[in-house]
């Protein structure tokens, strides 16, 4: 960076400028400044408002009204009424928020790390010279391109109890297979298996476009040092993949803490309240039970635990040596 | 790796009997392959079961063997589900609101992209950060409260509810390509500039055409969320005229849920498309998949 500041110099305005007598009267300048920056603007706003425009009016006015929203009793018909901190204290007492909030985490904990650790198993796979490996990587990536809610009707399909697939199988194997979806211990779990196939390949590519510009030289010197293929990932590999894995999860995880399609196609939030996530309740509040300012103050704390993991998660990687390599 | 075999001959000793087992092992190239393509079958099965269920009258799929390859091409389903209520006109639904969300995301996030990107304006990166901090916000928030501003201005039920949210640029998707553009080399600009070109034809002779890869990323994200959205249009529209796709899915889905051949049939026909794209363009998609996680 040099020193002198740049920004705005443009060659013809540096002539004009060397021509003009020494010494400029100050309100002079600030007005030709004004009048280019009047310019730069003119130029500039009509790349700028539509996104602006759309910025302002459906992410941050919303925010604010969500925020309003949540001190007041509405249903949507009735004029709102103040409710001061009732719907914050209503969200534990009535609508169960931190049950909802822990059944979420427990799908991110189901979601997140097998996830993560099958699309690192594959980019391991698919990271080397042999021919035919780009079929592969394309097969495996399939899934990303496909309608959750679609895909969330056909493993139902395969996992539903009396006439699904999965227990067709296992009754092959003389085993007899549970109502996977039909009971509290295995819905979960199923439910969190469908992101898994679906974003699994996905995530696959990230971890391989991260392997792939790690310099051969260091694999190489690891080598000589006499490091084997186990030692070579664990002290090569994931150090120099560090911002490719805090970039996957940090999306993944906000992507999981918010996740719906599934579970409202495949279970409803049942059995009993097995896959009450709470972005489902969120939405049953609002829009079955038109308890608004609930919803709305459900919505936030939502937004603060999603901000705190998110944060959590580049303080992990902050404090985990990243290396540059050129 | 050619450039390896430098270090190794400055220590025979040590890398010689390694070398030795790592001549050509077909058995163990065998096992690779297979476990590859067993791998693959977990990701392509669900496809392939779905299509032999949607081919299949009721009675065969309730029998003893339903991932069976279907004896003969039963299409009595689709044209059940295509011919039926109105889901051909939800398969129109999805493909307008989807085809304006992405050019209008698209279009009017290169303008934004290229302003942050090339060009001087007071207030630039104060703006453009408000855009980053957007990111943090997740979808779930807006919705009660974009409700809520689509209700006062009575555009429930219309496809302009469905798609305007979405439509004047998507920060995620500009921050992408501001990044891309960025990357440019700057002369041509410069050049550009010297030669007295406006912006709008730096825009659509240079840019565009130059940041090709990532307006490319920037369509493919704009067309599977636009496809697969699914809740706020569950929740904006609730007449039969507007409904798109997937909510006419899970529609479906609760009202025939023991029918399982017509309901996997309504799903195929919002996957295939997807699965044309895909084999059409699967070489840039997975670029562009990998571009959006670079740059960042």
């Amino acid at each position: 960076m040099s020193p002198v500041d740049l920004r705005g110099v443009d060659g013809a305005s540096t002539l004009r400028a060397a021509r003009q007598p020494r010494r400029i009267p100050h309100a002079m300048r600030t007005r030709r400044q004004a009048r280019r920056r009047a310019r730069q603007l003119a130029v500039a706003l009509p790349f700028v408002l539509p996104s602006l425009a759309g910025v302002v009016a459906f992410l941050l006015i919303p925010v604010v009204i969500v925020a309003v929203l949540s001190f007041f009793h509405w249903d949507f018909l009735s004029p709102p009424h103040w409710a001061g901190f009732a719907n914050y204290t209503a969200m534990s007492r009535y609508y169960h928020v931190f049950h909802a909030l822990e059944i979420t985490a427990y799908y991110v904990l189901w979601n997140i790390p097998i996830q993560t650790a099958i699309a690192l198993g594959l980019a391991i796979l698919l990271n080397r010279n042999m021919p035919g490996l780009g079929l592969f990587r394309v097969l495996y990536v399939l899934p990303y391109m496909s309608t959750p809610v679609a895909m969330a009707v056909v493993w139902s399909w395969m996992f539903n109890g009396q006439f699904g697939l999965v227990n067709h199988l296992l009754a092959l194997a003389g085993m007899h297979g549970p109502d996977w979806l039909g009971s509290t211990s295995t819905a979960l779990p199923v439910v969190a298996m469908v992101s898994n196939w679906q974003y699994a390949g996905y995530n696959m590519l990230f971890f391989l476009a991260g392997m792939q510009a790690i310099p051969a030289s260091l694999y190489e010197a690891a080598s000589i040092d006499g490091a084997g293929a186990i030692r070579r990932f664990l002290k090569v590999t994931l150090p120099l993949l560090n911002p490719t894995l805090l970039f996957v999860l940090v999306t993944d995880v906000i992507g999981s803490f918010q996740i719906f399609d599934t579970v409202y196609v495949m279970t409803q939030g049942g059995p009993g309240s097995a896959t009450d996530v709470i972005n489902y309740q969120i939405y049953s509040t609002a829009f079955r039970n038109f308890d608004v300012g609930t919803a709305s103050a459900m919505s936030l704390v939502l937004f603060a635990v999603i901000l705190l993991v998110t944060l959590a998660q580049f303080r992990f990687f902050r404090h985990r040596t990243t290396y540059e390599v050129s | 790796m050619a450039a390896g075999t430098a270090p190794i001959k400055r220590h025979p000793a040590r890398t010689a009997p390694r070398m030795r087992s790592r001549g050509p092992r077909p058995l163990w190239y065998g096992l690779f392959y297979l476990c590859l393509a067993l791998i693959a079958v977990v990701f392509v099965a669900p496809y392939v079961l779905a299509f032999f269920g949607a081919l299949k009258p009721a009675s065969a799929i309730y029998g003893s063997s339903p991932w069976t390859p279907p004896a003969s091409l039963y299409t009595g389903n689709f044209k059940t589900i295509l011919f039926s209520d109105h889901f051909l006109r939800y398969l129109g639904n999805t493909a307008l609101v989807t085809t304006v969300l992405t050019t209008g995301q698209v279009g009017f996030g290169v303008l934004a992209a290229y302003a942050f990107a090339r060009l001087q304006f007071p207030g630039r990166d104060a703006l453009f950060s408000v855009y980053l901090a957007t990111l943090m916000v997740p979808n779930v928030v807006t919705l009660v409260p974009l409700y809520t501003i689509m209700r006062e201005v009575h555009l429930t039920n219309t496809y302009w509810a469905i798609f305007l949210p979405y439509t004047l640029g998507a920060p995620y998707t500009i921050f992408l390509m501001r990044q891309y553009f960025m990357s440019l080399p700057a002369d041509v600009f410069a050049a550009a500039r010297v030669d007295g070109a406006s912006e709008w034809r730096i825009l659509t002779r240079l840019v565009i055409p130059m940041g090709r890869p990532i307006i490319v990323t920037a369509t493919l994200i704009a067309f599977v969320f636009g496809w697969n959205n699914f809740l706020w249009p569950l929740i904006v529209t609730d007449s039969n005229s507007q409904q798109v796709l997937t909510v006419s899915i899970a529609a479906l889905q609760s009202a025939f849920s023991e029918q399982w051949n017509l309901v996997l049939a309504a799903s195929l026909v919002a996957l295939v498309p997807l699965l044309v794209i895909f084999a059409v363009f699967q070489k840039q998609i997975v670029r562009s998949i990998q571009l959006s996680g670079v740059n960042r």
